[in-house]
């Protein structure tokens, strides 16, 4: 689906990109993280075609570098930042739907499963359209294009935590058959919707592999949040830092937190329930993306932009 | 056959785009605005340019319109300018060209239905006030093909202007930056234009062929002696190039060589912008 070899960028005597290969299956779901400068939204450019860089790259047999015009087709994109349009928002559907050779209609089906209505936004400027909104319309254009591969530049960067749920909940019910890349660096987008990781560091591949092997090389785990009486907490931290590790044991004014994989967490719950200490409510926090990030690329110097 | 097929399916993308390009520029406040500016202007010269006529016949009508072009010295540059700019610049900076870069299309498409649309709506706001104007002084007399080739001019250097937006654009990192430097190129061709040459004959004594490559390498200076030339070779108003080129050339050829300076104005600026703006973002 997508082949990508020795792709690499400079910029002002920077490599941004260096010799990056990837090969990408159909229907995957890949997050491609790093701190900024890392060179995920340069990668995403690269595969869209938008900037140029050495190597090549294939998206359906189709050479981006190449053929820029018959690789986009079977590219879906939705930028962090929504594009400016001055008309309404049936205006937009029906220019790029004419732009991608496709009936609005398509994408007027995928925007109202999405949860809009083609009729009440449709008449609205698209500049009135919310953040959670607007990604969701251009969503909606990609699959509406029935598009082989979706990217995404930080989708939810500017979404608030309800939009970004809704978002993200959209993302996952896209058809298997859809390839999705998505550059972030909210691990929480990547738990909600990929299975592969790719670390960049520098214009590097530093990681490349499952969730599961990332959290298990690097021992960051979510911390459960527990919370009890506020009387009872010290013991509960108490009892939870003889049961498991000290060090994975905190507290706040609200919970107890423990740092402990999902398999322990029943006995986390069981422990305290045996000393009779009722739990309140509970919640987990995803690792910190530093923290996740720091074991892979280290703490050297970081370039920002 | 592939190439067939290519061309077939360039042509809606390139309709698509050029449409939307001069949908947006004629929604936007500065079309209006500029073709009520011409349309206003138009009215007037025709009027005031009722009661010369009277006593000149034709010729006095045509001074009418020849005040009308040059009244386009001042605003045509800037009313090609600011859209030129908005499109790409102003685009780039919201980040609706990458967006748009990022479908079905090529670079190409992109850079030249929006100079296509920019121009085209350019030229629409030009129609309709000098369309006025000029319908008037046809029917007052003056030759069609003296009206022609006086809008044939006012298009050209809208066409130079817009070229010179769309290179400012790709070379620059933001809209506000070429607006500004635009209007400093605007305001350094006109200081060159006129009062340049006339500092260069007198003060520096140049000679004066030097002078007709300075002349002739400003498209504003080109565009003023063009339309001199072709209205009312006085000689105060065309200075000392103007009258050597009339004497050497005569009317056609000065008018045609004036031409052939604003079509390269046109044609480099946009080859340039293209070649930079084909590099990618």
């Amino acid at each position: 689906m997508i082949k990508v070899k020795g792709l690499s960028k400079r910029f002002r005597g920077h490599d941004v990109l260096a010799n990056i290969d990837l090969d990408i299956a159909r229907g995957e779901r890949v997050a491609v993280l790093g701190l900024n400068g890392a060179g995920k939204t340069t990668l995403i450019r690269c595969l869209l075609g938008l900037t140029d860089c050495d190597g090549s790259i294939e998206v359906e047999g189709h050479d981006v570098l190449i053929d820029e015009r018959a690789a986009r087709k079977h590219l879906g994109y939705v930028p962090q930042k929504p594009p400016h349009f001055d008309g309404l928002t049936n205006e937009f559907i029906e220019m790029f739907s004419r732009l991608r050779g496709i009936d609005p209609r398509a994408v007027e089906q995928h925007l109202e499963r999405l949860g809009l209505s083609p009729e009440e936004h449709g008449e609205k400027a698209l500049k009135e359209l919310s953040g959670g909104m607007m990604q969701k319309l251009l969503l909606a254009l990609a699959l509406g294009s029935e598009v082989g591969v979706l990217l995404l530049d930080e989708p939810t960067a500017n979404l608030d935590p309800r939009a970004r749920k809704e978002f993200l909940r959209a993302l996952k019910e896209v058809d298997d058959n859809t390839t999705i890349i998505a550059a972030t660096h909210r691990f929480t987008d990547v738990q909600a919707l990929a299975e592969r990781i790719i670390v960049l560091d520098r214009g590097k591949v530093a990681f490349d592999g499952t969730k599961s092997d990332l959290l298990g090389r690097v021992g960051a785990e979510a911390v459960l949040w527990i919370s009890v009486p506020a009387n009872l907490r010290s013991d509960a931290a108490e009892r939870l830092a003889k049961r498991f590790e000290r060090d994975a044991v905190t507290m706040n004014g609200q919970a107890v937190g423990i740092r402990i994989d999902s398999a322990q967490r029943s006995d986390a719950i069981g422990e305290l329930r045996d000393a009779g200490i009722p739990i309140e409510n509970m919640w987990t926090d995803a690792p910190a993306l530093h923290e996740i990030l720091e074991p892979i690329i280290g703490h050297g110097e970081r370039r920002e932009g | 056959m592939v190439k067939e097929e290519r061309v077939e399916e360039m042509a809606p993308t390139t309709k698509v785009l050029i449409q939307r390009e001069i949908a947006s520029s004629v929604h936007g406040r500065w079309f209006l605005a500029y073709a009520t500016v011409f349309l206003l202007s138009g009215v007037l010269m025709v009027t005031f340019g009722m009661g010369d006529a009277a006593i000149h016949g034709y010729r006095g009508f045509a001074r009418a319109f020849a005040a009308m072009t040059h009244l386009a010295l001042l605003f045509v540059p800037l009313m090609a300018l600011f859209p030129a700019v908005a499109s790409l610049a102003e685009e780039r900076d919201r980040g609706g060209l990458e967006f748009l870069l990022a479908q079905p299309v090529t670079f190409g498409e992109v850079f030249f239905s929006k100079w296509v649309g920019v121009g085209g709506a350019v030229t629409l706001a030009l129609t309709l006030g000098f369309g006025t104007a000029g319908s008037v002084a046809l029917l007052r007399g003056v030759p069609f093909g003296l009206v022609a080739t006086l809008y044939l001019f006012v298009l050209l250097l809208a066409w130079v202007f817009v070229s010179i937006g769309f290179l400012l654009s790709v070379t620059t990192s933001s809209r506000s930056r070429a607006t500004t430097v635009g209007i400093l190129v605007w305001l350094t061709l006109v200081a060159l234009g006129t009062l340049g040459l006339m500092i260069a004959f007198i003060r520096w004594g140049v000679p004066r062929p030097v002078l007709s490559v300075w002349t002739f390498a400003n498209p504003i200076e080109a565009f003023r002696i063009g339309i001199v030339t072709l209205l009312d070779p006085d000689f105060s108003l065309l200075g000392p190039v103007g009258v050597m080129l009339l004497e050497r050339l005569g009317t056609i050829g000065t008018a045609l060589l004036a031409g052939s300076s604003l079509v390269l104005w046109i044609l480099i600026p946009t080859f340039v912008a293209w070649k930079i703006f084909a590099k990618k973002l």
